[in-house]
């Protein structure tokens, strides 16, 4: 197991060397993450420190990529999408454009739930989907579309969850099959989004650490689930302060199911069930 | 802070047990408690529910970063790990599984040790896998009292017996042994 005074040392080094400051990730997490780093390297910390030092920018990226945490799924939490389709779109749809922006969209499976239930509501078009990550390697998995059959098969529930019920108006049942968003090859263990949705998305590597908007707009929402876990409580406020000055009025932002702001109301936001309205301060 | 922070793993064939052990203990009883159980990713609601039926101690489910309080059992939410932060914070993470186990019973255990050391009970169920035998070899590492239910009552054995094939826990016991600890460790 690493020390703290290891940990400090590593995140020294790599900011440093890079453009990445870690300090303020939760600590404990990070510490696996690096472990786990020197497990799958199978390296010494030490021969890591110096790999690092040697400054190859692919080497760091490589470090980075397997650092983050890269968990995602096609409509996590079915819950959440329907109050984000019947709760938060009813009240976007009369606006001229729609931006939603997705800050750490690991591999993009939300962008494109996004995506999918602005179709089923006739929004698609005047929406704008900004998917970001700090992770190169995700970002160009979120580009392709194209996931692992076995992996996501059991997410497909959700998608019929989210598109074929309405939990607000039972009378409300179809039937939209997978296929009107995905080619589905089973034997080649292969899902992919279509063409339609795929190039309708933006994928840019950002990092959330910089409190920087990387888009000339602000946004009508913002999706950031399962992100602010890995930060400690002093930058979750940045992070979610950021969100606060970009986000226009009305604006939504949507976090993971565990996470919360805390003293929200201080924060500029109200908790309407599973997210986040903008206030006016 | 509390005097102790009770740390409880389990999996197949544990929640009988953990619905016993919660209704055995009194409202006033101070220590919190943490349940690390594997149970089936989608299924999201009920558990908490199932386990404060007859539980006299509020069951919840911890949001990330929550500040620890005594006489509450925080049950980790279904596909998130529960861990113990530095900071003395409940925190979550989506990290891959463990064990092939999210919650990884593992990683709460090691975490729980690290941070409060000696005060940390540890109590390893009934279950099919051997997650839990290294963190609460751990615990046992920091000084904290480990707990291992007596493989010959658990309906599932593997887990308890792969904790006892690495180590000596500071007790074997049944369920109503633990219960009576419990008890007896709260003034």
């Amino acid at each position: 197991m690493l020390t703290a005074e290891q940990i400090k040392l590593f995140i020294r080094v790599l900011k440093y060397n890079s453009e990445y400051d870690f300090s303020d990730y939760a600590p404990k997490s990070f510490a696996r993450r690096v472990e786990k780093l020197l497990e799958d390297l199978q390296i010494d910390f030490y021969e890591l420190i110096d790999k690092i030092e040697n400054g190859d920018p692919d080497f760091i990226q490589f470090v980075v990529n397997n650092i983050t945490v890269n968990t995602t799924e096609l409509f996590r939490d079915p819950k959440v999408w329907q109050a984000i389709r019947y709760r938060i779109l009813p009240r976007l749809k009369d606006n001229e454009v729609i931006n939603i922006w997705h800050p750490g969209c690991s591999s993009g499976q939300e962008v494109y739930s996004m995506m999918i239930i602005l179709n089923e509501e006739g929004l698609l078009e005047k929406s704008n989907l900004y998917g970001t990550d700090i992770n190169t390697e995700m970002l160009e998995i979120a580009r392709k579309g194209e996931y692992s059959y076995r992996l996501n098969v059991e997410y497909l529930q959700n998608f019929d969850e989210v598109i074929n019920k309405n939990p607000y108006d039972y009378q409300h049942v179809s039937n939209v099959p997978y296929s009107k968003y995905f080619e589905i090859d089973p034997i080649n263990d292969i899902i992919r989004v279509k063409p339609f949705l795929r190039e309708k998305a933006v994928f840019v590597k950002h990092n959330l650490v910089s409190l920087t908007n990387p888009f000339e707009r602000q946004f009508d929402m913002i999706l950031c689930r399962n992100v602010l876990i890995y930060f400690n409580r002093n930058l979750q406020s940045k992070v979610i302060n950021l969100f606060y000055r970009n986000l226009k009025y009305p604006g939504y932002l949507v976090l993971g199911y565990h996470e919360t702001i805390l003293d929200a109301e201080s924060m500029g936001f109200f908790k309407h069930g599973y997210y986040f309205a903008k206030k006016l301060k | 802070m509390a005097n102790y922070y009770i740390f409880i793993g389990g999996s197949a064939g544990s929640f009988q047990s953990i619905v016993k052990i919660l209704n055995s203990l009194p409202e006033t009883y101070n220590y919190p408690i943490f349940l690390s159980l594997h149970r089936l990713k989608h299924v999201r609601g009920g558990f908490v529910e199932a386990l404060s039926i007859k539980s006299k101690l509020k069951v919840v489910e911890p949001e990330d970063k929550t500040v620890i309080m005594g006489g509450l059992v925080y049950l980790a939410p279904a596909n998130y790990h529960m861990y113990i932060e530095v900071s003395n914070t409940i925190a979550l993470s989506t990290e891959e599984p463990v064990n092939h186990s999210r919650p990884s019973i593992d990683l709460v255990f090691k975490s729980a040790a690290y941070v409060f050391e000696k005060k940390v009970i540890g109590i390893l169920l009934s279950g099919a896998n051997k997650d839990g035998a290294e963190g609460l070899l751990e615990i046992k590492n920091y000084g904290g009292t480990t707990i291992v239910q007596d493989p010959k009552e658990a309906s599932v054995s593997v887990m308890p017996q792969s904790a006892l094939d690495l180590f000596k826990p500071s007790y074997v016991m049944t369920v109503n042994q633990i219960i009576e600890f419990l008890n007896s460790i709260y003034i």
